[in-house]
């Protein structure tokens, strides 16, 4: 009875300490970025009534800032505001979430008027030998197709909507045509999908005013490991290990018996820190 | 999941316990009733009771314990206290010129009272350093040249090296022809400043030992040279080879991108398995820069 309580506190403490770990500050954080999308306008943005980008031009992409998981208002202003309270678009109130990854974007909506979008962005590990690529209208445009190499990849994306394709890596050739046209609006211009790699695409700016463009976003480090090594065909090369001699062969499995033996700690002990990791 | 292995142990003696006291109450009844006829019956039920009174007061050590070492409140205790620390940690960041703070460093502060989001947005002001860049696409950074040639010292490896990727089931793609060996393109290259190149090859043809089958007796020390692309070699020093079964592979080990650099020859070992039609191994070798 005293035994199994000990024990029962010692596996509370353990599992306290386990809490812990996860919960630790800096590991929970949310990665926000923020592109400025709205063409001729200099502004400033505030967070939470703070000046945080001062004189944020357009066609810029800040961040990514590292920020406790919570709300946040979100404003811009004309640059040189005094302060956030003449916002010209905001105040928004943005919710990160631990680890999560977003871009908030100051961006025209489909008619022209200066608005905001917060898009959440996808950071799952991305299958080996793949990239994805996302297109985010953010422009005063009608739907559009994005082809790639002339053939529509995505059709009929209308503001603010996203997509995203997940691709063998490569440089696409990428234009953007009004829905159900391949006259292209925007491009082509070359693309970078790199394996491991979320590449945003944001299509910005105006039709009317002829200044649509694309702004371009990475988010790297999402590659994941090949499956397996398949080095083995037929066996004979353990075959051939039989045929040596017979001394040899016992050395052999020895030493093939100890390297187990380590291969075996070693993964025993890389087990941890990967959970770690995850 | 924590919360669960944490809870079961604290709720589970005190109910064994109580289901105890309640065998032992009434065992105590029938001793009870004869206890005037036979003295030792009555001694032992004496005894009994002593036990159960200890019992229960270990019970009530034990729920008490178990009031102590409750995981969940404290846990949520500790969600909300390491949240202020969070913000804390991130009000403190300018004067870290943005480097992350450890929430522990906050930790002598914790009477302090939960900072305002203000307080972490000020973290966000101008000097705080928050990277600013065109959204142009970005230029392609310069790839690290590819390796074309490796020679083993003390075997008869010399094959020539090509890129290879990944195959539609997700595994290494691995050259056909049993004299080449294939270069993970995906990850560094050999010479690169960080992370692990790999460059794997068969081990045996459909009738013979490929080179690569003398990988799993190589000795620490030995010398690997990679010849590079418009670039001079680089030669390696193995440290090991090790075998990991193929039932349990852990790529993430093998194919960094980060971390020192290294050269892994990867290949297959072990025993032959007829029902897979596979070895049950991967023979790993590591060497560093010489």
């Amino acid at each position: 009875m005293r035994t199994s309580l000990f024990t029962a506190g010692a596996v509370a403490v353990a599992a306290a300490l386990a809490l812990a770990g996860p919960a630790q500050a800096a590991e929970s954080d949310a990665q926000l970025s923020v592109l400025h999308g709205v063409p001729g306008l200099t502004v400033d943005v505030w967070v939470n009534g703070e000046l945080t980008l001062d004189d944020f031009t357009p066609g810029t992409l800040a961040g990514p800032l590292a920020l406790p998981p919570g709300d946040y208002d979100l404003a811009i202003t004309a640059a040189d505001a005094a302060d956030a309270s003449a916002a010209v678009i905001g105040p928004v109130t943005v919710s990160l979430a631990a680890n999560g990854n977003y871009t908030a974007v100051a961006n025209l909506d489909a008619e022209g008027n200066p608005t905001a979008n917060f898009f959440t962005n996808d950071v799952s590990q991305i299958d080996p030998g793949k990239g994805k690529l996302t297109v985010r209208h953010t422009a005063a445009a009608p739907a559009v197709d994005v082809l790639a190499g002339g053939t529509a990849v995505i059709s009929g994306l209308a503001n603010p909507n996203e997509e995203t394709l997940t691709l063998d890596p490569g440089t696409l050739s990428v234009s953007v045509a009004a829905a159900g046209t391949t006259e292209p609006v925007i491009g082509p211009a070359d693309v970078t999908v790199a394996e491991g790699t979320h590449t945003v695409v944001y299509a910005w700016g105006s039709l009317a005013d002829n200044n649509l463009q694309v702004a371009v976003q990475n988010i790297e480090g999402l590659h994941s490991a090949p499956a397996g090594v398949p080095g083995g065909r037929s066996g004979a090369a353990e075959a051939a290990t039989g045929s040596t001699g017979q001394v040899a062969t016992t050395v052999g499995i020895g030493a093939a018996a100890l390297l187990l033996l380590a291969g075996g700690f070693a993964v025993s002990r890389k087990q941890p820190a990967f959970r770690r990791i995850r | 999941m924590n919360r669960t292995t944490a809870a079961e142990p604290t709720g589970v003696p005190p109910a064994s316990g109580r289901r105890s006291v309640a065998q032992r109450t009434a065992a105590r009844g029938p001793a009870a009733h004869s206890s005037a006829a036979h003295r030792t019956v009555g001694q032992r039920a004496a005894a009994r009771i002593a036990a159960a009174v200890v019992t229960v007061s270990l019970l009530i050590v034990g729920s008490a314990a178990s009031q102590g070492t409750d995981a969940p409140p404290p846990a949520t205790e500790r969600t909300a206290t390491e949240a202020t620390a969070a913000e804390r940690s991130v009000a403190e960041r300018p004067a870290a010129e943005g480097t992350p703070t450890q929430a522990a460093g906050a930790d002598g502060q914790r009477p302090g009272a939960r900072q305002s989001q203000p307080r972490a947005a000020a973290a966000l002001a101008p000097g705080s350093a928050v990277p600013v860049r065109p959204a142009a696409p970005p230029a392609t950074a310069p790839k690290d040249p590819a390796p074309r040639a490796l020679t083993v010292e003390g075997t008869t490896i010399n094959m020539a090296v090509v890129e290879v990727g990944v195959s539609p089931n997700g595994a290494m793609e691995i050259p056909e022809p049993f004299d080449e060996a294939g270069w993970y393109r995906f990850g560094p290259a050999p010479g690169a400043t960080t992370g692990t190149a790999v460059i794997a090859a068969h081990v045996d043809t459909t009738s013979d030992s490929a080179p690569f089958s003398q990988l799993k007796s190589l000795t620490p020390g030995t010398l690997v040279t990679v010849r590079r692309d418009g670039a001079p070699p680089v030669t390696f020093r193995v440290t090991g080879v090790e075998l990991m079964a193929k039932d349990a592979f852990d790529g993430a080990s093998i194919f960094r991108r980060d971390g020192p650099p290294q050269l892994k020859l990867v290949t297959c070992g072990g025993r032959w398995l007829d029902e897979q039609q596979d070895y049950g191994d991967n023979v790993i070798v590591t060497a560093v820069p010489a």
